[in-house]
């Protein structure tokens, strides 16, 4: 069976396994390959089994398709051969073999014992932070906007109208800790809880109360995203970000 | 002063070699006066692994003790905004701690290179604070949910984070035991810190790798949820741990938030509550 392994630069960023259903590649979650960068077009293209040969289809993509440097409408593939995309190539490869993402100069470290911790270099590690964060480029902020996570209190009674989340932990109650100060006799001491983590995400998660989301109810921490609506213990506070 | 005397956490720990390794790299340290509980995870050869994991453990619990008698002490790096004092200083003790291995190795050459992860967590006010560098983990156990409170520092944990592989792809992979940071490594290390709300019959467990490169959530959980006692889950996971092959040393140390009220009153509180 063949392999598309999806990587940026030297990294390998992932692997899928072309089977009897085709694989798409494109920036949209719903893709088989998802590339998120925004020099790949939503559809950019296909890769699929026919008459036992692997072939590629370009969907007409703003960028292009690239094979053996040369940009391409419908080819066959072989082992071997690399696919660009934007920044991203895809390595076609007929192995089952888990590759190995360390540079071939790290030999010594390439193949760590079972159950070895092993530290990468100060080199390696840059390096592949870089990677990573150049592969999720398109959904990160530009640097020069600040942006501040902010509740807007839609409905029920709260000590304000409104709450900026700067700290890492940010109680929903009526506890002395709380932020988010409820005034109803009966609220919770701590009804729910939000954490920011130190990638600047927000997560809510229930204590007393089971808060929803959107009205989903919160089973397991959740992410949020600028439009959420909360509701838990008699509020509603919409989750936005403040320029 | 009340919240503080009213903070109850019971514990139980355990640490064991398992049954393949010859050392145990990892060490604990227990500190119930300053509500203070340590894990950590050596590596390194000639048993320098063990060194480290010793001496970072012991340095992070010096350091909050010195802190306790000395409130003018200086904190260790940087401040870190939106997080309480007891949070910035435990942060402090973290990386004191990286710079006293980092020192030990880079003075003795049979401890070159080595280093140690650690996860601390320290209770306070219906709150803790979970600092961690590298991959050893806390996970929190409420109304049956076990949630991770703590995410790894490693070379997979961070492709997941920006969407470049799936958790089930995580879990076969075979770079598991590649860290991105741990203490000793450098002069300087970037120490993660979250607080955390706690609420009565919470159960926080820390723990080094050897215990979750054996064992699912579900069964963690499970038997957190089965045992009555702190000590009797601790042994209980390291147990199942060995079961499923103990491939590494492993450490578990529990920790329960024990609830206050018990019989009318828990009833009241409840009715209360309207549950």
């Amino acid at each position: 069976m063949s392999k598309l392994v999806l990587k940026f630069e030297n990294a390998i960023l992932t692997e899928v396994a072309v089977g009897a259903k085709e694989v798409s590649i494109g920036r949209s979650p719903d893709n088989g390959l998802v590339i998120d960068n925004p020099a790949v077009s939503h559809y950019h293209a296909r890769v699929f089994n026919e008459e036992g040969r692997l072939m590629l289809e370009d969907f007409g993509s703003m960028n292009g398709t690239f094979v053996n440097g040369q940009r391409v409408k419908m080819v066959s593939l072989k082992p071997g051969d690399s696919v660009v995309i934007g920044k991203h190539s895809i390595l076609i490869s007929d192995s089952r073999e888990v590759s190995n993402p360390f540079p071939t100069n790290s030999g010594a470290k390439a193949a760590p014992k079972i159950n070895e911790t092993v530290m990468l270099d100060t080199k390696e590690r840059r390096e592949f932070l870089q990677k990573v964060a150049g592969a999720g480029e398109s959904a990160q902020v530009a640097p020069s906007r600040v942006k501040v996570a902010t509740l807007i209190v839609r409905k029920g009674k709260t000590d304000q109208h409104e709450y900026t989340l700067s700290n890492k932990l940010t109680v929903i109650g009526k506890s002395a800790l709380a932020t988010v100060k409820l005034k109803a006799w009966f609220a919770p001491k701590a009804a729910a809880q939000i954490n920011r983590r130190d990638d600047n995400s927000y997560y809510i998660g229930g204590a007393d109360k089971v808060p929803t989301i959107n009205g989903q109810p919160v089973i397991h921490p959740t992410k949020l995203s600028p439009g959420d609506v909360i509701a838990v213990a008699g509020v509603e506070l919409e989750f936005i970000y403040r320029e | 002063m009340v919240s503080q005397a009213a903070l109850e956490i019971e514990f139980g720990a355990l640490s064991d070699t398992g049954r393949v390794r010859e050392n145990n790299e990892d060490s604990f340290r227990l500190a119930p006066e300053l509500n203070l509980f340590v894990v950590c995870d050596g590596m390194g050869g000639q048993a320098s692994g063990e060194v480290a994991s010793q001496l970072a453990a012991e340095t992070i619990v010096a350091h909050c003790r010195d802190a306790e008698t000395n409130p003018v002490l200086p904190l260790v790096g940087e401040r870190i905004d939106g997080v309480s004092q007891a949070a910035n200083r435990l942060a402090s003790a973290v990386r004191l701690a990286n710079r006293s291995v980092h020192q030990a190795a880079q003075q003795n050459e049979a401890q070159t290179g080595m280093g140690a992860t650690v996860v601390a967590a320290q209770f306070m006010d219906e709150r803790v604070t979970i600092a961690h560098v590298g991959d050893s983990r806390a996970y929190r156990l409420r109304n049956g949910e076990l949630e991770p409170l703590t995410q790894d520092h490693s070379f997979i944990a961070e492709q997941v984070r920006h969407g470049l592989m799936t958790a089930e792809e995580a879990s076969q992979s075979k770079l598991q035991n590649v860290l991105l940071r741990a203490l000793g490594i450098e002069p300087d290390v970037e120490v993660e810190v979250s607080e955390e709300l706690l609420m009565e019959g919470d159960t926080v467990l820390l723990c080094s790798d050897g215990l979750t490169h054996e064992l699912s959530d579900e069964q963690i959980a499970a038997a957190l949820c089965d045992a009555e006692e702190t000590q009797e889950a601790a042994s209980h996971l390291v147990e199942l741990a060995n079961q499923a092959g103990g491939g590494d040393n492993i450490t578990v140390i529990v920790l329960r938030h024990a609830p206050k009220f018990s019989g009318a009153m828990a009833r009241i509180g409840r009715w209360f509550k309207g549950s």
